[in-house]
């Protein structure tokens, strides 16, 4: 999935407004790519 | 879409079944399991063993997380669904998922408050919503789905959310793979690798199978072409002799897997003695149950579960197709008594199920004529 938004505490939007933990990924901006499961965001994909 | 399109691509699809069949050899029989749902599920999408020789059997594993919660367990969930005071929140497969004394959607329609939801977080939000109600989240799932519910208790814990909980039935995929390795029932030759637990667990937890049984591992991606290609680097394996794990999913899946997943998981979660999956009966160290840092958010310590425990229905043989031993076509109720609709076993309800896959993209009408 796309990270559209960034919000405080570990937290992104992404594509259709889903809001995924990224405690496990580091930091990520809008743009980045990656794989999301079960709302948590479990690896980076290469862009 | 990048990383999507060309994996899906006819042309190098036809090559690569083109590969394999030149990779196998007249006459010899070959079963891989596909361990991952998600991997069965794309097979029959794409009609991925379509391209494959007849000599070349694709076998469906455990790895759909919903079709091996046991009756029992979704007979406990109904039953803290019911108490008064209880939010109880689950993922939509789980609503449909029958127990002994039917299915969540049921206990809703009779008044259970019960909601559906895309992931723990939203559990987390009701219970902050909703101070004076009890929120309980049903945790499902291998080690892919596990770290979302340990960051969500971690989450919890640092607010000192009190009126949060956790069912917890998380499993892992290493111990039921030995079972089935032990069980006489079955002759594989290799397995096609679950590529989003590996994205967590990495390949290493995967070794035992080439050290202790010689059979090669291939961690795959989830597109019709990474599947193709996997099947592809296993027969290569058998062919020349090897047995080791490979990974063909390394544009997502590091070997070492996600360190920082592992140690979330390490915390919030401990090894239960055993647990009951539904067709494989109980496997020792094959169940999560929240560690005692986690205690206070612990479902089972917090409300009186029962502990139930519910033989399948005679007619459907779920466990049977969860462990490869029949094609979903074989069960007596497939697509008859047991439809998508109305399910009777866990395998039709989940859109991993293997016997959803066949029902849903039409390998039901096609095996039956074949029948």
């Amino acid at each position: 999935m796309t990270v559209t938004a960034v919000r405080p505490g570990a937290l992104a939007v992404c594509e259709a407004d889903l809001e995924v933990m990224t405690d496990l990924v580091g930091p990520v901006e809008p743009g980045d790519v990656v794989l999301v499961h079960a709302g948590v965001a479990i690896a980076r994909i290469e862009a | 879409m990048r990383y999507v399109d060309e994996y899906r691509d006819a042309e190098l699809g036809r090559a690569l079944a083109a590969e394999i069949l030149s990779t196998v050899e007249p006459g010899r029989q070959y079963k891989v399991m596909e361990v991952c749902g998600g991997h069965t599920h794309t097979i029959y999408k794409y009609g991925v063993d379509d391209l494959l020789p007849e000599n070349v059997e694709l076998v469906h594993g455990p790895g759909c997380p919903v079709c091996v919660i046991p009756m029992g367990r979704v007979d406990d969930a109904i039953a803290v669904a019911r108490r008064p005071g209880v939010i109880f929140t689950c993922f939509g497969d789980m609503m449909r998922v029958p127990g002994g004394d039917g299915t969540l959607l049921d206990a809703k329609a009779q008044g259970a408050d019960i909601r559906m939801v895309y992931s723990p977080l939203d559990a987390l939000r009701i219970a902050r919503e909703n101070p004076e109600r009890e929120v309980v989240f049903f945790a499902v799932g291998f080690e892919t789905t596990a770290p979302s519910t340990a960051l969500t208790l971690m989450r919890a814990k640092v607010e000192a959310l009190r009126n949060f909980s956790v069912y917890c039935n998380h499993v892992t995929i290493v111990p039921p793979l030995r079972a089935l390795l032990e069980s006489p029932d079955l002759r594989l030759d290799g397995f096609i690798g679950p590529g989003h637990v590996c994205t967590v667990v990495g390949a290493r937890p995967f070794a035992f199978i080439p050290a202790d049984y010689g059979k090669p591992v291939v961690i795959s991606g989830f597109e019709p072409l990474d599947l193709l290609q996997s099947v592809h680097m296993v027969l290569r394996q058998l062919a020349s002799g090897r047995a080791e794990v490979e990974n063909q999913y390394r544009r997502v899946v590091p070997d070492e897997g996600n360190e920082q997943a592992l140690r979330v998981l390490e915390d919030v979660f401990e090894l239960r003695p055993h647990f009951e999956w539904r067709g494989l009966g109980f496997i020792s160290h094959s169940g999560l149950k929240l560690s005692e840092r986690y205690a206070d958010f612990d479902a089972e310590l917090r409300f009186d579960v029962p502990g139930v425990r519910v033989a399948d229905p005679k007619a459907c043989q779920c466990g049977e197709v969860l462990k490869g031993v029949i094609k979903p076509w074989e069960c007596k109720v497939f697509g008859t008594a047991c439809t998508p609709e109305r399910p009777i076993g866990t395998c039709m309800v989940s859109s991993e199920g293997a016997c959803a896959a066949y029902y849903n993209y039409g390998r039901f009408a096609r095996e039956r004529a074949v029948v």
